[in-house]
C-alpha cells in the first residue's frame, strides 16, 4: 500500500496543479453557461453537443455546459443530441461576464437518445457500439421491491432475473445464459463505480444488493456483449450491471414515499388431505393404522401467514449551479408468507457534488449505509410441512419436545411448527459502501479530463442460530442444544484513476474519445465463528452461552487483490462510422503464480446506415445503426487460493503409529498452480432502429459466446499432481442466442390526452456444454443436481453436447392415456426398472446406462412486456413475463409420490400424484417428474393518480404483484430457482400494496 | 496549443504512467490455511508429512475412517491401498474368492477383467498418490529448502532419515506398480507438479531405478530392527530389495538370485526370529511379534479405515461364524478360499499342519459351486481383532491388528528358493530355514523335510501354506509361470468352476482406462 499512497499523492498534486493553471488563461471574452434538459421529462441531458461558431463542448452528467473565451457580442448557440430535435438560441455575451442559456430538447426516438453509463465513463447512446441497455427509473418494476435486481425483471432482453420469493432471499441474474459450471454465473455489479465483490465467499448476506434501497436508484445499465464488458476484464464474462444512484437535479425539495403491502401464498404443494391420507394408509399400509392419529392438520397452513410489509422513503435534495446534494433515509419491513421469514432494512444515503473553478473540477461524495435484519425459516420447515402426517396434531401436552407432537423415529420428519417456534435463525448485517470522486476538466485542452475515485465496501454481519436441547432433532442426534454464532467482516477498498480525452479532428471529420486508467482493489474477509453444543440450559437462547459440553471456535481469513490497467478508444468518422477498441489487463491474486496477468481485448464497429443517402431513399426517416462486436472476457468468481496446495491436517482418528506414539499427519492437496480465469469470447451483431420519427424503436441482436478453460475437477495423469483428480481449467461451453426489443409510443396524448408507451423484449438462448476433458473423447459425464430422496442421488448431468444441468432420466413407458405405467410387464413377479423404463441402449438390462439427458431448466425463450399509460392525472402500468421451454423437476412429487413413504417408519403424507401413478416404490429418475414449466406471469400492475394539493405535487398508487401465473407446471412455482429443482422451495406470493408519494 | 498546455498534458500522462505500474504485485499468500508457504515454519511438519507417506498405505483420507479423501472417483474404503493390493494379489489365484457383486469385483475371481475395472483405477491411483506424496516430500526437504528455512542441525539429521524413508515408500509403491501394471511412468521429485503427462517407462527402467534407490538409502536408515515401530529400517529396505531381485527375471528378463541372497543377509542376520506362535502374527497384539520386519499398523481408536485390516478381519466373517470370536461387531460375508489351496495342507483342515487350523469349516463346503454364496468354500478368519490373551481390540469395528507386510518366515522361504534357483548360498542353511518354518507349523519336527524333498515346487506350496492371504500369491505364481496358462488350474480360473487356461497377457493388469485417457503417452499392455 505504500506505493499506492505515493501514486495517490502524485495524482492529487497533479490535479491541484492543473486546477491552478486556468486562472491565468482568461482573455477579453465572456463565457456562456447553461443547462440542457429533456423537454418531456425535465431530466438533465448529458452529452449534448453545444456549439457556438467553432467552439464546441458537451454537457456534463447534470446537463450543464460551459463555453469559455466567447468574444463579446450576440451569438447563436446550438444544442444537438441524437434522438432529439436540434435546438438553437441567441445569447448576448459581455466581456468578462457569464451569460446563461438553457435548452429544453424535444425527444425523437426513444431508444437512441440520451446518455448511457459505460465502464469508466459514459457515452451518448447514439455512439454506443456494443450491446448496452439502460433501464431508468420510470421504467422500473413497481410494487414491493426489496432488491435492485427486481427493478429490471422482464425489462431487458437476454437478462433473466430469478428470485426465490423469500423476502431478502437470494436472487440470481443470468445475462445471455451462464458461462460457468463451477464458478459463479452472476454478473459483475458496479454501484456508482464501485464493483461489488462476487464469488470467493466475499459477498455477504443472502443477496449482494440487499443493502441498497431501490428507491435511491436512478438507473440500471446492462452491459451485455463483450465489447461493452471487456473493460471489466476478468470479471466481465457474465455481463455487467451498472447501478447509478440518484442525485439532485433541481432546487431544494423533499420527497416522501410510503407504502404498505399484504402478501398471500398463491400455490401450495399438492399433498393428500387428512381424509385421503387415512384412506391411503388403510389401503396401502394397514400395518401403520395404529400410527394414524385422528387429527386433521393442514401443516402448510400452520406454517403460512399473510405477509405484511411497509416501506418509507424520505429524500432531501437540492441543486444550485455549483453544488447538488441528496440525502435519503429508507425503512423497509417485509414479513414473508412463511412464518419465521422476514427482512427489515434501515438505510441512509448521501450523494453530494460540488463544482469548483467554473465547473472544471467536480467533486462527488457518495456514501450509503444500511442495517439489514433477516429472520430465516429453519431449513427443514417447508419440507416437514409437506410430509408430516395430516392426521397428527400440532400440539401434544405430554410431549417432552416443548409440548409439540413428534414421532419417536429418527427418520421421520420433525414437527415444522415446533421447529419454527422453538429455534431461532437470524442475521444482522451492517454494510456501507462509499466513494469520493474528483473529475477535473483541463482548461487548456478542451475535452481532457482526469478522474480519481477512492471507494470502500465494508460489511459486518452476525448470524445466530439457536436450537434448544428439547427440540426433537437435537434429542435425536444427541446434541443437547446448540448455539452457533458467525461474525464475518469484509472490507474492500478501491482506487481508480483514469483520464479521458475527447476531441474533434475537423480535417478528417472524426471524433476521438480516449480513456486510459488504472485500478487497484483489495479485499479482506475475517470469518470468526463459534459453536456450542450440549447446553447446560436453554433459557438464554442465542444470546448467551451457558456452560456447554462442546465449545469450538473457528477462524478463517481471506484476502484477495485485483490490479488492472485499461484503455479505450472511441472513434467516430463522418458521423456514421463508429469504432471502439478496448483493452484491459488484470492481475488477480486468484490466478496461479505463472498466470497472474490476463489480457482482455475487445473491438466493435457500428455504422449509422441511416446517415447514408441510399438508405434515406430506401427507408426515409428511419434511424438505423448496425453494430458488430468481438471481445474476450474472463470469469474469476472462484474461491481464493485455488492455486495453492493447502496442507490438510488429519483427524484424531486418522493418525499414524510411529513407535509408541500416534502422529497427526499433514497432506498437501492437489492444486493447479496454473489456475486462471475462465475465458469467454463473444461475438455480437446488432441493429438499432428507430422508425416513424422515433415512435417505434428498438434493437435486434444475435450473439455467440464461447467459453474456454472452464473449471472442472477431472482426473489427471498419474504422478503429475498430488491426487488423481484436480480442479483445473479444462472444459468449454457455448451460448448462442437472439434478442429483440421494441419500444413504441403507441399513443402520444393525441387522443384526448391518453398516452401509451409499450415495450416488448424477447430473448432466445441455447446453451451447450462442448466438452469437459479434451483427453476423454467426449464420453464423460458428471452428475449434478442433488435431490431429496435416497442418498446422494442426482437428477441432472453435465454431458458434452447437451445444455448444462440437463435432466438425466429414465424414459418411463406410458400407457394409452399418457400416464406412466406401473405394472409387472415382464412377468417376473416384481415391478422394477426392467418393467417401467425404456431400454435405451438395447442391452440385456435396464440399468444406470439407460438414463438419458432430457430437457433443461433454462428457458429457450424469455419474453417481457411493459405498458405504461397515462391519462390526465392517472397512470397505469403493467409488466408481463413469460418463459418458454423451461422444465422443472418436481422433487416434492418424486419424493412423496409413492406408497413406500407410508410404510418406512412413521407414515408420511403423500404427494397427490400417487393417486394417478399408483407407484408403490419411489421412481426418482423417471422423466414423469420432469415437467414442462413454461409460464406467463403478470409481474405487476400499478394504477397511480397524480394531483396537486396545497401546491404540493402528490401521487397515490396501488400495485398488485404476481397478478396471475399461467402454467401447466403442477408444483408451487414454475420458476424453481436457477437449477429447476422444486424441492420444497419457498412458495410464490401475490402482493397487494398501496401508498403515496409527496413532494414538498 | 501553447507550451504550457503541452507541458501540462505531458505531466498528466506522466502521472498516469506513474500510477499504472505503481502497484502491480498481485500475489496474496493464504493466511489462515496451512500451505507450502508456511507449513514448514513448524519443525514438526516434517514428521507429520512423513507420517502421511505411511498413512497412504493404511488410511484413505485425512478423516478416519472416511472423509477428506486422498483420491477421488471411487468410494474411499473400497479403494484403500492394502485392500486393493490384497484383492489383486489374492482373488485371481488359488487362494481366494469373494462373493460380493460390486461392479468389477466378480471378474477378479476369474481373471476375466477389463481395463474399465474401477479397482484397477483405484490401485493405480493409490500407487501414484504415494509416489506423488513422496516426491513432494523430497522436493520440500532439499538442502536448499532446509537452508532457506534455517533448519537446525538436529532436525536435519532426522530429515536425512525421513528422506530415506520417503524414498523407501516410493520404491515400495513402484515395486507394486511394475508388478501389477508393468510399464508405467517413472515420476520422480524432479518432475514438476502440474506438468504435462509423463512418458511411460519400462519395467526394466523402473526396476533399475528402484534398486539404485534402495542401495543409495540403505545407509541412511536405521539398522534392521532398530527403526521405530511402523517405520522402515534396513530390514524393510533389504526385504524389498530381495523381493525385487527374486522377481527380476519376471520384471527384466534377467535373473538376479545371487543379489537376492545378498540382499537378504541383513534380514537373516538381524534381530528377527520366528514367532513361537504362528497365530500371534495375525492378532491384535501382533506388534509384539519378533518376526515382523515391516508392518502397516492400525489402531481401533486412532487409525481408522474401511479398508486394510478392517476389511481383512470383517470381510471373511460370515455363515455360522460368531463375529465376537474375532473381536468385531459383525462380519461382512465376502472372501473364502478356493479348494486347491486347502489341499496343499497335509491332512487338510485340522491335519497335523496347525496352520490349517485357521480354516473355519462349520457349515462351509470345500468346493466353491457358487461364488456369491458365502458358505461355498472354507472360510479363513486368519486375521483377528483379539489379542493372544483373548481380549478384544479397542474398537469392535476398527481393529488394532497390524498388517505384517514383510516377516522373517517369508525371508527364510525366499532364501531357500534363491538357493534352489542357483543363486549360491548354502543348501543346508536353506533346509534348516524351511524346517524351522515347518517345525513351528507342526509344533514338532514331524513335518520336517529331507534335503531330497527340498524342491522348488515344495517351496511354492510351502509359501502358500505359510503366507496364505498375505498378498504374495499372484507374484509367486507368476514367478513360477503358473498364474496364467493351463499348467496349473484351480476353481473358477478362466470363469468355469473346473478351471481353464487363461491368456498369458493376464500376468499383467491393464493400465486403467481412465488413466489411458488422462495420459496420452501411455501404451496399453498387450492383450487389453
Amino acid at each position: 500500500m505504500g506505493r499506492i499512497r505515493r501514486s495517490l499523492g502524485v495524482t492529487l498534486a497533479l490535479l491541484l496543479l492543473l486546477a491552478a493553471s486556468p486562472l491565468a488563461a482568461q482573455g477579453p471574452a465572456g463565457t456562456i453557461r447553461g443547462r440542457v434538459v429533456d423537454g418531456s421529462t425535465q431530466q438533465p441531458l448529458p452529452g449534448v453537443i453545444v456549439s457556438v461558431g467553432e467552439r464546441t463542448t458537451l454537457t456534463d452528467t447534470e446537463g450543464r455546459y460551459l463555453i469559455v473565451g466567447v468574444p463579446a457580442g450576440t451569438h447563436t448557440v446550438r444544442a444537438a443530441s441524437l434522438g432529439y430535435a436540434t435546438a438553437s438560441g441567441e445569447v448576448a455575451v459581455v466581456a468578462g461576464q457569464s451569460a446563461a442559456l438553457d435548452f429544453s430538447l424535444v425527444p425523437e426516438a426513444l431508444a437512441l437518445r440520451g446518455i448511457v453509463v459505460v465502464g469508466y465513463g459514459q457515452q451518448r447512446a447514439r455512439d454506443v457500439t456494443g450491446s448496452v441497455e439502460l433501464v431508468s427509473v420510470e421504467e422500473f418494476n413497481t410494487g414491493r421491491v426489496i432488491s435492485a435486481e427486481q427493478l429490471i425483471a422482464a425489462k431487458v432482453a437476454g437478462v433473466n432475473v430469478i428470485d426465490t420469493g423469500e423476502p431478502g432471499g437470494g436472487i440470481s441474474l443470468r445475462v445471455r445464459g451462464g458461462t460457468s459450471v463451477t464458478s459463479s454465473n452472476e454478473p459483475l455489479i458496479v454501484v456508482d463505480g464501485i464493483p461489488l465483490a462476487i464469488g470467493g465467499g466475499l459477498s455477504m448476506g443472502r443477496n449482494a444488493l440487499n443493502f441498497l434501497d431501490p428507491n435511491d436508484i436512478a438507473s440500471v445499465t446492462l452491459l451485455k456483449d463483450a465489447s461493452a464488458t471487456a473493460i471489466y476484464g476478468s470479471r466481465g464474462a457474465n455481463g455487467v450491471l451498472l447501478i447509478q444512484t440518484k442525485s439532485a437535479a433541481r432546487g431544494p425539495e423533499i420527497t416522501y414515499t410510503s407504502s404498505f403491502s399484504i402478501s398471500t401464498v398463491t400455490r401450495q404443494p399438492d399433498v393428500l388431505s387428512a381424509e385421503q391420507f387415512r384412506r391411503a394408509v388403510q389401503e396401502h399400509a394397514p400395518e401403520k393404522l395404529s400410527m394414524l392419529g385422528n387429527a386433521n392438520t393442514d401443516w402448510r397452513d400452520a406454517v403460512q401467514r399473510r405477509g405484511q410489509g411497509q416501506e418509507h422513503h424520505l429524500a432531501f435534495s437540492g441543486a444550485t449551479d455549483d453544488l447538488d446534494y441528496r440525502f435519503s433515509l429508507g425503512y423497509l419491513e417485509q414479513n414473508g408468507v412463511i412464518e419465521g421469514s422476514a427482512t427489515e432494512r434501515l438505510s441512509a444515503s448521501l450523494n453530494y457534488g460540488q463544482r469548483f473553478f467554473d465547473g472544471r473540477l467536480s467533486v462527488r461524495a457518495n456514501v450509503k449505509g444500511s442495517r439489514t435484519k433477516d429472520a430465516l425459516t429453519p431449513g427443514g420447515v417447508l419440507g416437514a410441512a409437506t410430509t408430516f402426517a395430516p392426521t397428527q396434531p400440532i400440539r401434544d401436552e405430554n410431549s417432552p419436545y416443548g409440548g409439540f407432537f413428534e414421532w419417536e423415529d429418527a427418520l421421520a420428519p420433525n414437527n415444522p411448527v415446533a421447529e419454527l417456534r422453538l429455534s431461532t435463525e437470524e442475521a444482522t448485517i451492517y454494510r456501507s459502501i462509499g466513494s469520493l470522486e474528483g473529475e477535473y476538466r483541463a482548461p487548456f485542452l478542451e475535452g481532457l479530463s482526469a478522474t480519481l475515485r477512492l471507494g470502500y465496501d465494508v460489511a459486518k454481519g452476525e448470524r445466530l442460530r439457536f436450537y434448544p436441547s428439547f427440540l426433537r432433532w437435537q434429542v435425536e442426534q444427541g446434541i443437547g442444544g446448540q448455539v452457533n454464532r458467525e461474525n464475518p467482516t469484509q472490507v474492500s477498498t478501491l482506487l481508480e484513476a483514469f483520464a479521458n480525452y475527447t476531441t474533434r479532428l475537423e480535417r478528417y471529420g472524426a471524433e476521438v474519445d480516449l480513456t486510459a486508467g488504472y485500478t487497484y482493489e483489495e479485499s479482506r474477509g475475517d470469518y470468526p465463528s463459534f459453536l456450542a453444543q450440549g447446553l447446560s440450559f436453554d433459557l438464554l437462547g442465542p444470546n448467551g452461552v451457558p456452560a456447554a459440553a462442546i465449545e469450538r471456535t473457528f477462524l478463517t481469513v481471506e484476502e484477495s487483490r485485483l490490479i488492472s490497467g485499461f484503455g479505450r478508444v472511441n472513434l467516430t468518422l463522418a458521423d456514421r462510422y463508429l469504432m471502439t477498441l478496448s483493452l484491459r489487463r488484470d492481475g488477480s491474486s486468484r490466478f496461479g503464480p505463472s498466470r497472474q496477468w490476463g489480457t482482455f481485448p475487445a473491438a466493435s464497429f457500428a455504422w449509422w446506415l441511416s446517415q447514408e443517402e441510399f438508405m434515406q431513399r430506401l427507408v426515409p426517416g428511419a434511424d438505423l445503426k448496425l453494430r458488430l462486436s468481438w471481445g474476450v472476457n474472463g470469469n474469476q468468481a472462484f474461491p481464493n487460493y485455488r492455486a495453492f496446495s493447502d496442507y490438510v491436517i488429519s483427524d484424531p482418528t486418522a493418525q499414524v503409529q510411529f513407535g509408541d506414539s500416534f502422529v497427526t499427519t499433514i497432506r498437501p492437496s492437489a492444486a493447479d498452480p496454473n489456475i486462471k480465469w475462465e475465458e469467454t469470447t463473444s461475438y455480437n451483431i446488432g441493429l438499432d432502429y428507430g422508425l416513424f420519427g422515433g415512435r417505434l424503436s428498438g434493437a435486434i441482436d444475435v450473439y455467440r459466446k464461447d467459453t474456454e478453460d472452464l473449471i472442472f475437477t477431472v482426473p489427471v495423469a498419474a504422478g503429475t499432481n498430488l491426487s488423481n483428480f484436480v480442479t483445473t481449467n479444462i472444459g468449454s461451453m457455448k451460448n448462442e442466442g437472439v434478442e429483440l426489443s421494441l419500444s413504441a409510443r403507441i399513443l402520444d396524448g393525441a387522443l384526448g390526452g391518453l398516452s401509451w408507451i409499450g415495450e416488448f423484449n424477447a430473448a432466445y438462448n441455447r446453451n451447450e456444454l462442448v466438452r469437459i476433458n479434451p483427453f476423454a473423447g467426449g464420453g464423460e459425464q458428471i452428475l449434478t443436481g442433488g435431490i431429496a430422496g435416497g442418498v446422494g442421488n442426482n437428477i441432472q448431468v453435465l454431458k458434452p453436447g447437451y445444455p448444462i444441468n440437463s435432466f438425466f432420466v429414465f424414459r418411463h413407458k406410458r400407457d394409452a392415456q399418457g400416464r406412466p405405467i406401473y405394472e409387472d410387464t415382464n412377468g417376473d413377479g416384481t415391478i422394477n426398472e426392467q418393467d417401467l423404463y425404456e431400454n435405451v441402449n438395447g442391452d440385456a438390462l435396464v440399468n444406470q446406462d439407460d438414463r438419458v439427458p432430457f430437457e433443461s431448466p433454462a428457458p429457450d425463450w424469455i419474453l417481457g412486456h411493459t405498458s405504461r399509460l397515462a391519462y390526465g392525472g392517472f397512470d397505469l402500468s403493467f409488466t408481463l413475463r413469460a418463459h418458454l421451454g423451461n422444465y422443472v423437476y418436481n422433487n416434492v412429487a418424486s419424493n412423496q409420490g409413492h406408497y413406500r413413504a407410508l410404510r418406512d417408519g412413521a407414515p408420511d403424507n403423500l404427494h397427490a400424484s400417487v393417486l394417478e401413478t399408483g407407484f408403490e416404490e419411489p421412481q426418482y429418475f423417471s422423466d414423469y417428474y420432469v415437467e414442462p414449466a413454461s409460464f406467463l406471469r403478470m409481474e405487476n400492475l400499478t394504477l397511480g393518480y397524480s394531483f396537486t394539493r396545497a401546491g404540493r405535487p402528490m401521487r397515490v398508487f396501488a400495485t398488485v404483484q404476481n397478478v396471475f401465473t399461467l402454467t401447466e407446471y403442477s408444483g408451487v412455482d414454475p420458476m424453481a430457482g436457477v437449477n429447476g429443482i422444486d424441492n420444497d422451495i419457498y412458495p410464490r406470493s401475490r402482493t397487494f400494496s398501496g401508498g403515496i408519494s409527496v413532494r414538498f | 496549443m501553447n507550451g504550457t498546455m503541452h507541458r501540462a498534458l505531458a505531466a498528466a500522462a506522466a502521472a498516469l504512467l506513474l500510477a499504472l505500474p505503481g502497484c502491480t504485485e498481485t500475489l496474496v499468500e493464504p493466511k489462515s490455511t496451512v500451505t507450502g508457504a508456511n507449513v514448514f515454519r513448524d519443525p514438526g511438519s516434517y514428521r507429520a508429512f512423513l507420517a502421511k507417506l505411511y498413512a497412504g498405505l493404511v488410511l484413505t483420507g485425512q478423516q478416519g475412517p472416511a472423509g477428506r479423501p486422498d483420491i477421488q472417483g471411487i468410494d474411499e474404503g473400497f479403494s484403500q491401498y492394502l485392500r486393493q493390493y490384497w484383492q489383486m494379489q489374492e482373488l485371481p489365484t488359488d487362494e481366494a474368492v469373494i462373493g460380493w457383486g460390486d461392479a468389477g469385483l466378480p471378474e477378479l475371481n476369474t481373471q476375466l477383467w477389463s481395463s474399465l475395472n474401477q479397482f484397477f483405477a483405484a490401485m493405480y491411483g493409490r500407487i501414484f498418490f504415494q509416489v506423488a506424496m513422496a516426491n513432494e516430500f523430497l522436493r520440500e526437504t532439499t538442502d536448499q529448502k532446509l537452508d532457506e528455512r534455517r533448519v537446525s542441525d538436529a532436525l536435519r539429521q532426522q530429515i536425512r532419515q525421513y528422506r530415506a524413508e520417503a524414498r523407501f515408500l516410493r520404491a515400495l509403491s513402484y515395486w507394486h506398480g511394475i508388478d501389477l501394471f508393468g510399464n508405467i511412468p517413472l515420476v520422480t521429485e524432479d518432475f514438476p507438479i502440474g506438468a504435462t503427462p509423463p512418458p511411460q517407462s519400462t519395467r526394466e527402467e523402473i526396476f533399475a531405478f528402484v534398486v539404485a534407490e534402495l542401495n543409495e538409502i540403505m545407509g541412511e536408515l536405521p539398522p534392521p530392527g532398530a527403526g521405530e515401530y511402523g517405520r522402515a529400517d534396513q530390514g524393510a529396505a533389504s526385504m524389498l530389495l530381495a523381493k525385487l531381485y527374486m522377481n527380476a527375471g519376471v520384471y527384466t528378463g534377467q535373473e538376479r538370485y545371487a543379489e537376492a541372497l545378498a540382499a537378504l543377509e541383513p534380514v537373516l542376520n538381524g534381530p528377527y526370529r520366528l514367532d513361537d506362535d504362528y497365530r500371534h502374527l495375525f492378532l491384535a497384539d501382533n506388534h509384539t511379534s519378533p518376526e515382523i520386519i515391516f508392518t502397516l499398523p492400525q489402531d481401533g481408536l486412532r487409525t481408522q479405515t474401511w479398508g486394510g485390516m478392517t476389511f481383512l478381519i470383517h470381510a471373511p466373517v460370515g455363515g455360522a461364524m460368531s463375529a465376537a470370536d474375532y473381536g468385531i461387531d459383525f462380519g461382512w460375508g465376502g472372501p473364502r478360499v478356493k479348494p486347491e489351496v486347502v489341499a496343499l495342507y497335509e491332512g487338510g483342515p485340522g491335519g497335523p499342519d496347525q496352520r490349517s487350523h485357521l480354516f473355519f469349516t462349520e457349515g462351509q463346503s470345500l468346493e466353491v459351486a457358487s461364488i456369491p454364496s458365502f458358505t461355498d468354500g472354507l472360510a479363513l478368519p486368519k486375521y483377528r481383532n483379539v489379542t493372544s490373551a483373548g481380549t478384544p481390540g479397542s474398537h469392535p469395528t476398527f481393529p488394532d491388528t497390524d498388517f505384517p507386510m514383510f516377516r522373517l518366515a517369508d525371508a527364510y522361504l525366499m532364501y531357500a528358493e534363491a538357493v534352489l534357483r542357483g543363486g549360491g548360498g548354502s543348501r543346508a542353511q536353506a533346509l534348516d530355514y524351511v524346517n524351522q518354518v515347518r517345525e513351528r507349523a507342526y509344533g514338532d519336527t514331524s513335518g520336517n523335510i529331507t534335503d531330497a524333498e527340498l524342491t522348488l515346487d515344495f517351496i511354492l506350496d510351502e509359501r502358500a501354506r505359510e503366507l496364505i492371504w498375505e498378498a504374495h500369491r499372484r507374484t509367486d505364481l507368476i514367478r513360477y509361470g503358473r498364474f496364467t496358462g493351463g499348467d496349473y488350474l484351480w476353481s473358477w480360473k478362466g470363469g468355469v468352476q473346473a478351471g481353464q487356461a487363461t491368456d498369458a497377457f493376464r500376468d499383467l493388469y491393464p493400465i486403467p482406462a481412465s488413466e489411458m485417457l488422462a495420459n496420452p503417452n501411455l501404451r496399453q499392455n498387450p492383450g487389453y
